[in-house]
């Protein structure tokens, strides 16, 4: 849904601007002085011709040979020359700061919103589409800082100051030159209105075709097993023919409006020009000077529009981009609220669900009804197949979604009256897929929290035995890890999740069990690891092999969001209900497995 | 460097027309473009001298304007014929890498990925489009129109002033150049900063559940300000080189025309030159910085289009690896099956994927395959597909080899629904009727009927037009599997391949649809392979593969008579079922 083109109405896109230039406020004092240079720079290109104008008015034309005034003349001139580049050099590299630095800024900005939405927002939107929005969209955004917005402000202001410079040489004849503009502008306005219409065209071509070409690769097989190559060649061929049409169009129109068509009116100011000083040449003498300015400031007129009509693709992709930033900025699906009325602490860690539903879309519930307690210091475990919802209880219980009825309590109350800080620190939770960041074996330990220690560190990995193995990693603990740390084996990843976990001495502890496949060496490793974690802490575990949860003090048995059994292993068993069937499948008992078909 | 135009000659000489119009239109450019700044000149110097008469200035004007006419008219043309035709190489190009994909074997996808082979579709086309378009012009242009001014200026005004006021402009392509080496480096330092930073947003969120857990958003916030402070600086360190260009071409220009002034005014005055010839002098010398630029832009253009043009090269060399038999008969496969094979591996492989499989199967039967993942259930049908070749042994049916006929005409007896349910992104109708783009209606839905899909479709807003995929309806998996049943039906093969292609519908559909398979496909054979026995319990033949060798192999019953690896999954599946019902 994402990775649609937005088509944005024009007071749309004025509204997108509007808000990404409000970035551009904090930098006020550099903008002026990025102007102010600007300015200055631009009185530099106009006193350029100026003065080679008066060189030649006042000096050639009557052969008045005056050395030292022509030697004030050439020096001024060559230190003109000289602080223009400087002045040019400086504001570009203070535009190009300015606009790096507002685009860090949105960064950061959409960066810590993703940061804070809720993970609803993450079930919806795909994890590549939310990295582009960070990183692509705020860089296509930058292309119109850096270059767009540079350019248009140098652009205006050079045009701004050559009017004023041929308003002060020759009146009459800048008046004539001012209706150009609206030439120029009308050139403006016809390329853009048509560029981006041909332009969204060739883009969606070339969108098609490399759907299409993808596509074909994906299903390549397909294709070939049931022989339709040709027909795929030939509706390829048919998407590649409109491509290459709109980009001809597109060729067209460029060579119709852009570079020719300023050339042509550029030519034609140079007609204006010569009747112009033709004409008054016929009443009375002219200043050749002035003319030989007047050429010259015509010729850079022209440059800025020439670099303003190239930006304008640019400024158009920026806006669409600008516009998907900010959807992300204003969703509104965050984090679920915490009311803290004041500063509450967690001193048992008893937890207690009580008549808890919930539904992830509002219109499946996933879980039913829900209640148990569990006691500080106990353990109780949740078993069931695929879905029957388990993983969603402890989205819950770690606030990661809002529920909808019933109420969740730790220490007799609710947890939405803890602060959301309060819970992190004393909940620890063990993920399934034990996520490895860049970085070393004891960074991703510590993760981004500073107070730990490496002793802290070294004795949390001594407890879940992960010390051992660490030990012998190239560098230690300042072992790197590369790739999402697949160069660890699975079980080594789940020690390191647990050190993780550890270190930070959580309250009560839930565990989200590896599916995986892990050796058997590393299998007791972690078993003991986990009964050892589990010790004086209260546990809510997710189990999938039964064989690790026999000592629960409590195992729920959960079916389609409701629990359907419930007891210690002992009892269940004696049930001969659902716990026992998975117990048998699970152990492969072919015996009893055989039994228990033939008497259902 | 120019080896590029070199291997692109095929192109040049094949529109040969389009680019001789385009060069010499450039040509009469680069002469034409001097006459205004020439009119200048010389109506400075009439007025100067009070020479010019209404009527000369009308002269003047006229053949500004028709200048300026002519020129918009070939300035137009040339971009038709030079652009235009970089756009024709990039659509041959493409159409020639997708042609040259449809006939790539399985080997070939499994060696290249799609991501690689899309890039060179895109960007690499791209980059050579660049070459034949904007290379060419930059060329062209370059060496025409610099050496046309520069021609102009010595003899037209003044050789001495000429070389005078040339003498710096070299500096602005050396100091380019050393400006372009430094650029380069920062500038992929920077990008190297920010696929960093793309990295890092990249971990974050798909570790957001973690960093959730361990409440560590601001400091995950305060790392990433950190990093993209650190692509802010790289990028900095670009613009202080990028920045440098501007000053440095104007500055350069700036002293041209400080001596052109200085000498040219000394020239005047001693009577070598006229006013005029000054001012058109000047004017001359502006028209010099884009040749300047345009001939550090090309090596540019041209570095990256000889890459790109070979990367293409190396691709289209590929050999089409699986060819038909010189002797191969153009006759669609009927009868039975008998397939022999001692050993198979795949290309780039050590292990042997299948060892010893030998069995055979009568015309109209149905063959069941189970076994766990990777037992090579999926490697049997694709060497029966033809998908892949190179094996020890022989496979046959009705008698002849199968490598014995022709590609094109064996696949025709073939309704294949593979593993991973593949469908188009386009109408429902469309993906069923892929391999018969004829079909009737009726038969669209027969086919959909059999699969059980028929009346899941009814249910969509627009029916057997609703589009599927990113842009239409997203279907569950037991859906796209039975769309994918019903495209292979459509065309009633005479083999229909089941690949493990019922795992996502339920129990009782897997019911329905193998009852109606049964009704509607009598006298045709039918392979099915699934690692739920459920599926294949009817079958003729059951084939139980363990590490790519048959373990076990009969009907059901006995199978179920013997106590090995099926009865006991059999009755594992059952409990299974059982749990997955509640009990």
């Amino acid at each position: 849904m994402e990775e649609k083109e937005i088509t944005l109405s024009s007071k749309e896109q004025w509204q997108v601007l509007k808000r990404l230039f409000s970035y551009a406020k904090p930098h006020r004092k550099e903008f002026a002085v990025a102007l102010t240079f600007l300015a200055l720079l631009t009185v530099g290109e106009v006193l350029g011709p100026f003065l080679i104008k008066v060189f030649i008015d006042d000096f050639i034309i009557p052969r008045n040979i005056d050395v030292q005034m022509i030697a004030i003349l050439a020096i001024t001139f060559l230190v003109v020359q000289v602080t223009n580049a400087f002045l040019m050099y400086f504001q570009g590299v203070k535009f190009q700061m300015i606009a790096l630095k507002i685009i860090q800024q949105l960064r950061v900005d959409i960066f810590s919103k993703v940061q804070n939405l809720g993970m609803v927002f993450f079930d919806k939107i795909p994890v590549g589409s939310i990295v582009s929005r960070v990183t692509n969209d705020t860089e296509a955004i930058k292309e119109m800082f850096v270059s767009v917005l540079a350019i248009f402000l140098q652009s205006g202001f050079l045009l701004i100051g050559t009017f004023a410079a041929m308003f002060f040489l020759n009146p009459g004849f800048a008046l004539v030159c001012l209706l150009l503009l609206p030439v120029i502008f009308y050139i403006i306005k016809t390329y853009r209105r048509l560029s981006s219409r041909f332009y969204q065209e060739i883009r969606e071509r070339l969108s098609q075709l490399n759907a299409k070409l993808n596509e074909s690769l994906q299903g390549m097989n397909i294709i070939q097993i049931f022989q339709q190559e040709e027909r795929m060649q030939k509706e390829f061929g048919a998407i590649n023919e409109k491509h290459y049409q709109a980009g001809m169009k597109n060729i067209k129109i460029d060579g119709r409006l852009l570079r020719p068509a300023v050339d042509l009116v550029q030519i034609f100011s140079l007609v204006i020009l010569i009747s112009f000083f033709g004409i008054v040449s016929f009443q009375h003498p002219i200043e050749i000077g002035v003319l030989f300015a007047f050429v010259t400031y015509l010729n850079r007129l022209f440059e800025p529009i020439n670099s303003v009509m190239q930006q304008l693709t640019f400024f158009q992709q920026a806006v669409v981009s600008a516009a998907r930033v900010f959807k992300v900025l204003d969703d509104e699906r965050v984090n679920p609220e915490q009311s803290v009325a004041k500063v509450q602490e967690i001193h048992e860690g008893k937890v207690e669900f009580k008549n808890v539903s919930f539904s992830y879309d509002g219109k499946q519930r996933v879980l039913e009804n829900i209640s148990f307690t569990v006691h500080p210091g106990q353990t109780v475990a949740l078993v069931g197949q695929t879905g029957s919802g388990k993983s969603s209880i402890i989205n819950l219980l770690m606030r990661f979604y809002e529920f909808q009825e019933g109420d969740i309590f730790i220490d007799g109350r609710s947890i939405r009256e803890y602060p959301i800080e309060e819970l992190r620190k004393k909940i620890g939770l063990v993920l399934q897929d034990s996520f490895m960041f860049y970085g070393t074996v004891k960074d991703n330990i510590r993760l981004h929290n500073q107070e730990i220690t490496d002793e802290q560190i070294r004795e949390a990995a001594q407890f879940v035995q992960a010390h051992t193995f660490i030990e012998k990693l190239p560098d230690g603990y300042d072992h790197k890890v590369t790739e999402r740390g697949s160069t660890f084996s699975s079980g080594q990843r789940q020690l390191i999740a647990f050190a993780r976990t550890i270190v930070t001495d959580p309250l009560i502890l839930v565990l989200d069990e590896a599916t995986a496949n892990i050796d058997t060496e590393t299998e007791e490793l972690i078993q003991n690891a986990l009964s050892k974690m589990r010790k004086g802490r209260t546990t809510i575990a997710i189990a999938h092999r039964l064989s690790t949860i026999q000592d629960a003090d409590l195992i729920l048995v959960m079916h389609r969001g409701r629990i359907v059994e419930r007891g210690n292993h002992q009892q269940l068993l004696a049930k001969k209900g659902l716990y026992y069937k998975m117990y048998l499948l699970q152990n492969g008992l072919a015996h009893e497995i055989q039994e228990a078909i033939t008497t259902n | 460097m120019m080896k590029v135009f070199k291997d692109l000659s095929w192109f040049f000489r094949q529109e040969w027309k389009s680019y001789l119009k385009g060069i010499f239109l450039l040509f009469l450019i680069a002469f034409l473009q001097l006459i205004p700044p020439r009119i200048v000149g010389e109506t400075a110097d009439e007025m100067s001298r009070g020479e010019l008469t209404i009527g000369r200035l009308f002269f003047w004007l006229s053949l500004l304007i028709g200048t300026g006419l002519i020129l918009y008219i070939f300035r137009y043309y040339w971009r038709i014929y030079i652009f235009g035709s970089s756009l024709k190489l990039a659509r041959q190009l493409r159409k020639q890498l997708y042609d040259h994909f449809t006939k790539m074997s399985s080997a070939f996808y499994q060696r290249r990925r799609i991501g690689d082979l899309m890039a060179h579709a895109t960007n690499d086309v791209q980059a050579v489009q660049q070459t034949a378009g904007a290379g060419i012009l930059t060329l062209v242009d370059s060496i025409l129109t610099g050496g046309f001014v520069i021609l102009t200026m010595a003899l037209s005004i003044d050789w001495r002033l000429t070389i005078i006021s040339l003498l710096p402009m070299p500096i602005i392509a050396l100091m380019t150049n050393i400006y372009g080496a430094k650029l380069h480096r920062r500038f992929r330092k920077a990008q190297e900063a920010f696929s960093d930073l793309n990295d890092k947003t990249l971990e974050s969120i798909s570790g957001i559940k973690v960093i959730k857990t361990f409440g560590q958003e601001k400091e995950d916030i305060e790392d990433f300000r950190k990093q993209s402070e650190d692509v802010v600086l790289k990028n900095i360190a670009v613009a202080k080189i990028d920045a440098l260009y501007d000053p440095t071409i104007s500055g350069i220009v700036g002293l041209s025309l400080f001596l052109s002034i200085g000498v040219g005014a000394k020239f005047v005055l001693d009577g070598a030159i006229t006013i005029g010839q000054l001012i058109s002098f000047n004017t001359y010398l502006g028209l010099l910085i884009w040749p300047m630029l345009a001939f550090g832009m090309l090596f540019n253009i041209l570095e990256r289009g000889r890459a790109s043009y070979d990367r293409i090269q190396q691709l289209l060399a590929e050999p089409v690896d699986i060819k038909d038999a010189e002797d191969a008969v153009m006759q669609v496969p009927s009868g039975d099956i008998d397939f022999h094979v001692d050993k198979f591996t795949y290309p780039n492989d050590d292990e042997p994927v299948l060892k010893n499989i030998h069995f055979y199967l009568k015309k109209g039967n149905t063959l069941g395959i189970v076994g766990k993942t990777g037992s090579g259930k999926t490697t049997l049908i694709k060497l029966l597909l033809r998908e892949f070749e190179g094996y020890d042994g022989a496979i046959s049916i009705g008698g002849i080899p199968i490598n014995q006929y022709q590609l094109k005409a064996y696949r025709q007896a073939f309704g294949y629904v593979p593993q991973d349910q593949f469908l188009f992104s386009t109408t429902i109708r469309e993906n069923i009727a892929f391999a018969r783009p004829d079909a009737t209606d009726e038969e669209i839905m027969q086919a959909a009927k059999i699969a059980d899909i028929h009346n899941d479709i009814l249910h969509f807003a627009e029916g057997y037009d609703t589009v599927v995929g990113e842009r239409g309806v997203s279907l569950s998996g037991g859906q796209k599997q039975r769309i994918s049943i019903a495209r292979a039906l459509v065309l009633n093969p005479e083999i229909l391949i089941l690949d493990d292609s019922l795992s996502a519908v339920d129990a009782n559909t897997e019911e329905q649809i193998l009852a109606a398979l049964k009704e509607n496909r009598a006298g045709k054979t039918t392979i099915i392979s699934s690692h739920r026995l459920s599926a294949i319990q009817h079958a003729d033949l059951i084939l139980v593969l363990q590490d790519g060798t048959i373990a076990e192999s009969g009907n059901h019953e006995e199978l179920m008579a013997r106590d090995g690896w099926y009865r006991k999954m059999y009755y594992q599946q059952q409990l299974e079922s059982l749990v997955e019902r509640g009990g």
